[in-house]
């Protein structure tokens, strides 16, 4: 009976660790996170914020982005230089994403701009955002309509 | 040398009369106030000079609406200072000066800044009207050329500054000042000025 039951631990704890082992090998190359739309506010234009990963070994790159409500949409950046605020769309129009890494699409940053937005959107709405790459293809997420200003994850560590 | 005991009596004695170091502003504070300047700008209600809000802490910024974070980062901030003042917050005011006057109509930055608080002022104006109230605050900007969605987009100071209650420029604060700061400021001049 002892026997029995050693065997059947050490058989679910194989199962467990292909199963583990198996779902690591099959993560999707790139993996989308924290996702926030900041789309409040009444004027034309908004803006969205997340976190993107590249699991895989290859570099690849963000080339653009659809949401319904926006009639236009750019990959832009922010930098602040000598106090001034300078926006500007990126550099060959993508925003790379080198393998095995982490890019941050964040409030003073990186940031999909959404133009020519239909109206403001309530606190709290679902939005679906596809996302464009140019390895992985077409990536569908979803975020949550944030507040402009609380966005500013960073804003108390500086 | 100070033995332990002379020591303790000192340190009290600096504790009774107040040898308390001077306030420190987290803002950078201007070595001469500067008045600001009286030249009238466009509110949604007429003409509004920067003098108009005298009796009250009052914060500037230049910015303008089509900036999706970087603006209502600031605005947002400074609204929830006030907040945080309570029934002190109506000492404190907010003006945003519009570096887009073409695209920023008095009306439009009106709902704009309702968004934020209702007591929140923008101001358009002439292009030169607009240059010369930002330029006792170093204000720069310039226009470069954007996509045909965005048409252009505007560089823009992103520093902002405070009036005292007479009118005179005393602080200025980086983009980056958290909150926290900007409300200990504020609360120290209200209750001690
Ligand atoms: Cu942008």
């Amino acid at each position: 009976m002892k026997r029995y039951l050693l065997f059947v631990v050490l058989l679910v704890g194989l199962l467990v660790q292909a199963a583990c082992s198996n779902s690591e090998s099959k993560a999707a190359p790139i993996t989308v996170e924290n996702v926030r739309a900041n789309m409040t506010m009444p004027t034309d234009t908004g803006s969205f914020w997340m976190l993107i990963t590249n699991n895989s070994d290859t570099d690849d790159a963000l080339l653009g982005a659809a949401v319904d409500g926006c009639g236009v949409i750019e990959l832009h950046d922010m930098v602040m230089e000598n106090d001034v605020m300078v926006m500007r769309p990126v550099a060959g129009g993508k925003i790379p994403i080198p393998a095995g890494q982490t890019v941050e699409l964040k409030p003073g940053g990186l940031h999909v701009m959404c133009m020519q937005k239909a109206a403001p959107l309530a606190l709290g709405t679902k939005v679906k955002i596809e996302l464009e790459f140019a390895n992985a293809g077409t990536i569908t997420v979803e975020g949550e309509v944030v507040e402009p200003a609380m966005s500013s994850g960073g804003m108390n560590n500086n | 040398m100070m033995n332990r005991t002379t020591w303790g009596v000192f340190m009290i004695l600096c504790w009774l009369v107040g040898c308390q170091r001077p306030y420190q502003f987290a803002g950078t504070l201007l070595p001469v106030p500067q008045p600001a300047p009286d030249i009238a700008l466009e509110s949604v209600n007429g003409p509004v000079s920067l003098r108009d809000f005298a009796g009250q802490y009052t914060f500037v910024y230049f910015g303008y609406r089509f900036c999706p974070d970087v603006c209502p980062v600031t605005m947002g901030k400074l609204k929830q200072v006030k907040a945080d003042l309570g029934n002190r917050g109506n000492e404190m005011a907010v003006v945003m000066i519009t570096v887009d006057p073409e695209r920023d109509t008095p009306e439009a930055l009106a709902e704009y800044m309702a968004y934020f608080d209702d007591s929140f002022v923008g101001l358009s104006g002439d292009p030169e009207a607009i240059d010369a109230v930002g330029k006792p605050f170093g204000l720069h900007y310039h226009q470069h050329q954007g996509s045909a969605a965005s048409g252009y987009l505007i560089d823009h100071t992103a520093r902002f500054f405070l009036l005292d209650r007479e009118g005179n420029m005393i602080l200025s604060y980086a983009h980056e000042t958290p909150l926290d700061d900007l409300l200990r400021d504020v609360r120290h001049l209200i209750e001690t000025q």
